[in-house]
């Protein structure tokens, strides 16, 4: 298989930038080969789907809506009513995924239409809500929740990981939408990491 | 006046001097002053001049009412005009300038203007110049000479060097306001488990606090305040923000605030924005902003010295600075009294008080007996004298409605006090509004049907513990309204003080003459308001707009109220019936640069780059701006320009080969057991019956019958369709098709996706494109046979699988490469190593357009939204046998009249000539008006060696066939005449594309 190529190749340069006496406020890191992977179902066979995508990931639940769940095998997200994602998910996974009859829903491969851009640290939530005009309060945007909404006019999606944020950007737009979050980091400080 | 610096007290940091330069000359402050309070301590007076008449000001108030110390800071590319600077924090090396004076404030030759200030009363330009005889062009002279001798500051002409930014929060509560009612709502409300911000527009929290002296309970004020705050500050749910304005609230709980960041700071921080705008949602909003004190309109109550009297007591206790070396304090309610005792316990001798009323509060009264301060019952200040300060004030005495002169007073301050009105902006804002209170004399909050709720001096409550009390009350109904477990609210009612205000508006004595000011700011008198009520502005919004009254930066603070009552004294009527006008967000001035935030300069908006970006532009090419994307414009060679190199480029192509980056067409993925039924839908010819492995050009439309969009749709399974758009309508047609399915056909089992993203596309044109495949295509059999004209295949290159279409959108034997869009660049690598050794070139959008006006491809030009398929010449590829979006409305008489605009292509009689896209094509018998039709594209077609073009015109080509149109460009001019042809100009018949 052919070597892929990032939107963000050259961009990225790993260290430690703007002043943070005490650490880095954000760190960030580009996320290659997670997805996604789109599965769509229809009105009769939505839990059915879901079901399933859950099996294939190992998780012990199904996602509810812009909620996604981590099983050993990879993530499902619900991020439409009837459009799950999977991401960081195996071959096996993937494959099966996929391989999905027309009477039960319908498979797609977005692998290569986002950036995922994993944003980190303390300051994480007050960058994104430079942008993001969403509640990130552990309250409202649980580990585990997933959004689809707009930073800078560019629709991105959201979830957040627990320990940090994906955020997934379209591919086009990833350069952009990066420079804008490395200059509005600059103030918190914040690391690249390789 | 000659303020002074106090051996002791205030908030300022004593041990810490920063030095400031006021209009040149040398100060020095302290950490915790504001300019105002510094320039007061230094004993400056003058700080600005009036707007119109050139009069001296100094500093009136000490918070965002102020209307004299407007001046500018900063310098150069940071100068920041009509700024007040009694709200700017004071930091070393600050450089501010007073403003619209020649040669300086204290000495300027403008002030001429007040010796004809009779000639230049309120709406003096609306008639002096603007009369039968003179009209505009009169006014158009003068109108030069007016503006340069009034207004304020000149913002500076530079590009703004300092960054800003907008951040989104949400909570439970917000707070507007940090004074006594203010803290205590967000005690209350972080109590009760609520996430709670609280913004404050003064660099520290506490309002009022900050100068009152007046106890909290058993505690004193400041300590009052400390503890407050420092809860607050410890609490993990609360959010204090000082130097944070509300300005503005909005619908659904949405507040607008405005964070100065860095305007305090002597060396900000680089990375630190310079302004913040806070977009908060809240669930509540308390609206704790307080009062502001009035004037009252005696003579001369402009000139430096005359102060509002909260505004000289806060000097003294919060500055540690006198305003004043003698004072007199004039008021018509009980808190000048509190003003009067703070000065005499500051140490500045208090001359008089001059009550309007024939008593005083008892507790106040004995106090100021006991500090020795005379008061005058019945009194009221009539003129103050002086020339550029106040040095002594004429009292009057007060005998029912009519004042009678009587003596002087010496003094160098006149502390004045004309009521409260409360701050009623935010809750306006929500559509509240303001009910006059007789008993207050003061505008009141109304009824506001949304959760905003006015506490403290801002609902009129004026006793310090009543507004805590009112701010407790506010904090537990916001928490109950969110289902958490709270005191009953009580609400303390308006009011406070021990004897009623008898408002003083206006001081008028016969055969004074002195101006008596409404709006310092906008230099209005109460002789504009009288004069504007006698020439017939009788509504309060009328008034506003005829003299000016309350408008600007000031926002009706100060003078509003005053003006009401004396247009409501004109005209004989309560003031309560003549009402207020409407307050408006921003409640103070919000910089453009907060509105942008990082939406400016490279971040204006996004840029999209397609996947072969850097590749293309490691080879030269010369972008361009195509919506969001950026595009290859044209790839020069040996110091092309765009003509040389992108007609070289399309020669190469209809000679040989080219490539060229599509990437930025719209794709959609559109899936599921019914997507071929939907496509019939939704294209005006079928794609039900479209094999796999085929392609077919469609054209959509919208309801009303004119053309929405056209691409390609590749069938790549049975319940598997790949849909390109236009790069201009991408979003659009998305959009279109996820409305459709989500409401009107539901039942149809199909999933759209935008999939442009992940795919990255190239086209290879020309007559030797398939040998360019055939080296580097892997799994494809790309012969005629194998692979005929809109076919589709998938295979394999540089070690990607790829999807490819015999498409053509150049006329020419063409594929169009797709592959996923992390390889890219690979594939473009690939086919250009294959394409280079054979002449092959790389094309950009100059070319690629070039290339299909050639053809008479219609593009977004053509589908302007008002084109329909007949106007276009599609009208055989609408489906008769099936209903389509679009098929009834298309039908409509009014489309089919013989004389709509139709597609052509024009060429230029003079085969010289150049033509230009715009231009109105109009008979040559009468080049004049809208015309006869409009040219949509051009192109110098390197083909034909002349300029051709794309058109539309009345009737079409059977009406001009043979004839001769005029395409007049009265933009440019010129007119050239054109011949009127078919819209195909290289291989009509299409042999090329089968090739």
């Amino acid at each position: 298989m052919a070597e892929r190529d990032s939107a963000l190749d050259g961009h990225l340069q790993p260290g430690r930038y703007g002043e943070a006496a005490d650490g880095p406020g954000v760190v960030f890191a580009e996320i290659r080969d997670i997805g996604p992977w789109q599965v769509a179902a229809w009105p009769q066979t939505l839990a059915a789907v879901a079901v399933r995508l859950a099996a294939l990931t190992g998780a012990e639940t199904v996602p509810g809506p812009l909620q996604a769940v981590a099983g050993p095998n990879g993530t499902v997200a619900r991020i439409r009513p009837l459009v799950f994602w999977l991401t960081h998910a195996g071959e096996a996974a993937v494959t099966q995924a996929m391989d999905i009859d027309a009477e039960t829903g319908s498979a797609l491969d977005l692998s290569h239409s986002r950036t995922v851009i994993r944003i980190e640290g303390p300051r994480a939530r007050d960058l994104l809500n430079r942008g993001l005009p969403l509640d990130l309060s552990p309250d409202a945007f649980p580990a585990g929740a997933f959004a689809a909404t707009a930073l800078h006019q560019v629709g991105v999606h959201l979830h957040n990981r627990g320990s940090g944020y994906d955020l997934f950007v379209p591919r086009g737009f990833a350069l952009s939408i990066w420079e804008l979050l490395r200059e509005t980091a600059a103030q918190f400080g914040y690391e690249v990491r390789a | 006046m000659s303020g002074w610096r106090l051996d002791e007290g205030g908030l300022i940091d004593r041990s810490r001097t920063i030095g400031f330069g006021f209009d040149g000359r040398r100060y020095q402050g302290h950490p915790g002053d504001t300019l105002a309070s510094a320039l007061l301590a230094a004993g400056v007076g003058i700080v600005g001049r009036s707007f119109k008449y050139h009069r001296p000001r100094g500093v009136m108030s000490a918070g965002v009412e102020e209307a004299g110390a407007l001046v500018t800071v900063g310098a150069g590319a940071r100068r920041d005009p009509n700024v007040r600077a009694t709200a700017v924090e004071l930091f070393d090396g600050l450089e501010a300038h007073g403003q619209h004076a020649w040669p300086s404030v204290r000495f300027d030759l403008g002030a001429i203007a007040g010796l004809f200030s009779r000639f230049i009363p309120a709406g003096f330009y609306y008639k002096t110049f603007m009369g039968p005889g003179r009209g505009t062009g009169a006014w158009m002279l003068y109108e030069r000479a007016i503006r340069r001798s009034a207004g304020m500051g000149a913002a500076s002409r530079e590009p703004d060097p300092d960054t800003y930014e907008t951040t989104h929060a949400h909570c439970d509560v917000l707070v507007a306001g940090s004074g006594p009612a203010g803290l205590e709502a967000a005690l209350a409300a972080a109590e009760a488990g609520l996430r709670v911000i609280v913004a404050e527009q003064d660099f520290a929290l506490g309002g009022a606090l900050l100068w009152e002296s007046e106890p909290v309970g058993e505690n004193s004020p400041a300590d009052w305040r400390s503890a407050r705050v420092e809860a607050l500050q410890r609490s993990d749910r609360v959010t204090c923000l000082p130097r944070t304005t509300v300005f503005g609230l909005y619908d659904g709980g949405v507040a607008g605030m405005l964070e100065r960041v860095t305007d305090h700071l002597a060396e900000p921080w680089p990375d630190l924005p310079r302004h913040r705008l806070w977009i908060v949602r809240a669930k509540q909003t308390i609206v704790a902003t307080g009062a502001l004190e009035r004037t009252i309109a005696f003579g001369n109550n402009d000139r430096p010295g005359v102060m509002l009297a909260d505004a000289a007591r806060s000097y003294a206790r919060r500055f540690g600075v006198a305003a004043g070396r003698r004072a007199v304090v004039a008021t018509d309610n009980d808190s000048g009294y509190r003003a009067a005792i703070d000065l005499a316990r500051a140490g500045i001798e208090v001359a008089a008080l001059l009550d309007s009323r024939e008593r005083s509060p008892e507790g106040p009264a004995a106090e100021l007996k006991r500090i020795g301060i005379p008061v005058r019952h019945g009194t009221v200040p009539v003129q103050a004298a002086g020339r550029a300060a106040v040095r002594r004030l004429r009292v009057g005495r007060r005998t029912g409605r009519q004042v009678r002169a009587a003596d002087w007073i010496e003094c160098d301050l006149v502390a004045v006090s004309g009521g409260w009105s409360p701050v009623v902006h935010l809750a306006s804002h929500r559509g509240s509004r303001p009910v006059y209170d007789d008993s207050l004399a003061a505008f009141m909050p109304g009824p506001i049907d949304e959760p905003v709720h006015v506490a403290g001096a801002a609902a009129g409550i004026w006793r310090v513990e009543d507004c805590v009390h009112s701010g407790r009350a506010a904090g537990n109904i916001a928490a109950r309204a969110l289902g958490r477990s709270a005191p009953e609210p009580e609400l303390p009612s308006p009011g406070g003080w021990s004897l009623a205000i008898r408002p003083v508006w206006e001081v008028r004595v016969d055969g004074q003459g002195a101006k008596r000011f409404v709006d310092p700011q906008n230099d209005v008198t109460t002789a504009d308001i009288r004069l504007a009520h006698r020439e017939g502005f009788a509504s309060a919004e009328h008034l506003k707009r005829y003299t000016t009254l309350g408008m600007a930066a000031d926002q009706g603070k100060v003078g509003n109220v005053i003006g009401l009552a004396i247009l409501a004294e004109a005209a004989g009527r309560p003031i309560a019936e003549t009402g207020t006008t409407t307050f408006r967000p921003p409640y103070t001035p919000v910089t453009l640069g907060t509105l942008a935030g990082r939406g400016c300069g490279p971040h204006f908006r996004p840029t999209r780059r397609t996947p072969m970006d850097r590749w293309h532009r490691q080879r030269g090419a010369v972008m361009t701006d195509a919506g969001l994307w950026q595009r290859p414009w044209y790839y020069p060679r040996d110091g092309e320009d765009l003509a040389t190199a992108y007609v070289r480029e399309a020669r190469a192509v209809r000679g040989g080969v080219g490539l060229c980056d599509v990437s930025t067409l719209g794709k959609i993925a559109v899936q599921g057991p019914d997507a071929g039924a939907f496509l019939d839908r939704v294209y005006v010819n079928g794609f039900s019956g479209l094999a796999a492995g085929r392609a077919r050009y469609g054209v959509m439309l919208r309801d009303d019958g004119i053309v929405m969009d056209d691409g390609t749709v590749w069938r790549l399974a049975e319940t598997d369709f790949f849909v390109t758009t236009t790069t201009a309508n991408a979003a659009t047609v998305l959009a279109w098709l996820e409305e459709l399915l989500e409401t009107r056909w539901p039942e149809l089992r199909v999933c759209v996706t935008a999939v442009t993203e992940q795919w990255a596309g190239m086209a290879v044109a020309g007559p030797r494109a398939r040998d360019v495949l055939a080296a580097v295509i892997e799994e494809i059999d790309l012969s005629d046979a194998a692979f005929p004209f809109m076919a589709v295949r998938d295979g394999r290159v540089a070690g990607a699988p790829c999807r490819v279409a015999r498409l053509s959108f150049s006329g020419e034997l063409a594929y169009e490469v797709m592959v996923p869009a992390d390889h890219g660049e690979a594939m473009c690598a690939a086919l250009w190593r294959a394409a280079e050794p054979v002449g092959g070139v790389l094309y950009g959008l100059e070319a690629l357009g070039a290339l299909r006006i050639e053809k008479g491809h219609v593009a977004g030009q053509e589908l302007d939204g008002r084109t329909t398929l007949d106007d276009l010449g599609l009208g055989g590829m609408a489906s008769s046998s099936k209903p389509f979006i679009g098929d009834v409305l298309r039908k409509r008489p009014e489309f089919a009249r013989p004389d709509r605009q139709r597609l052509v292509g024009i060429v230029p009689v003079d085969r010289a000539r150049t033509l230009h896209a715009g231009a109105i094509l109009c008979a040559p018998e009468k080049v004049a008006g809208h015309g006869e039709g409009w040219v949509s594209s051009v192109t110098f077609s390197p083909e034909l060696g002349h300029w051709i073009g794309l058109a539309l015109i009345s009737g079409g080509l059977e009406a001009w066939r043979d004839r001769i149109a005029v395409a007049a460009d009265p933009v440019r001019g010129s007119d050239v005449e054109v011949e009127i042809v078919a819209p195909r100009f290289v291989d009509p018949e299409g042999s090329r594309l089968h090739g």
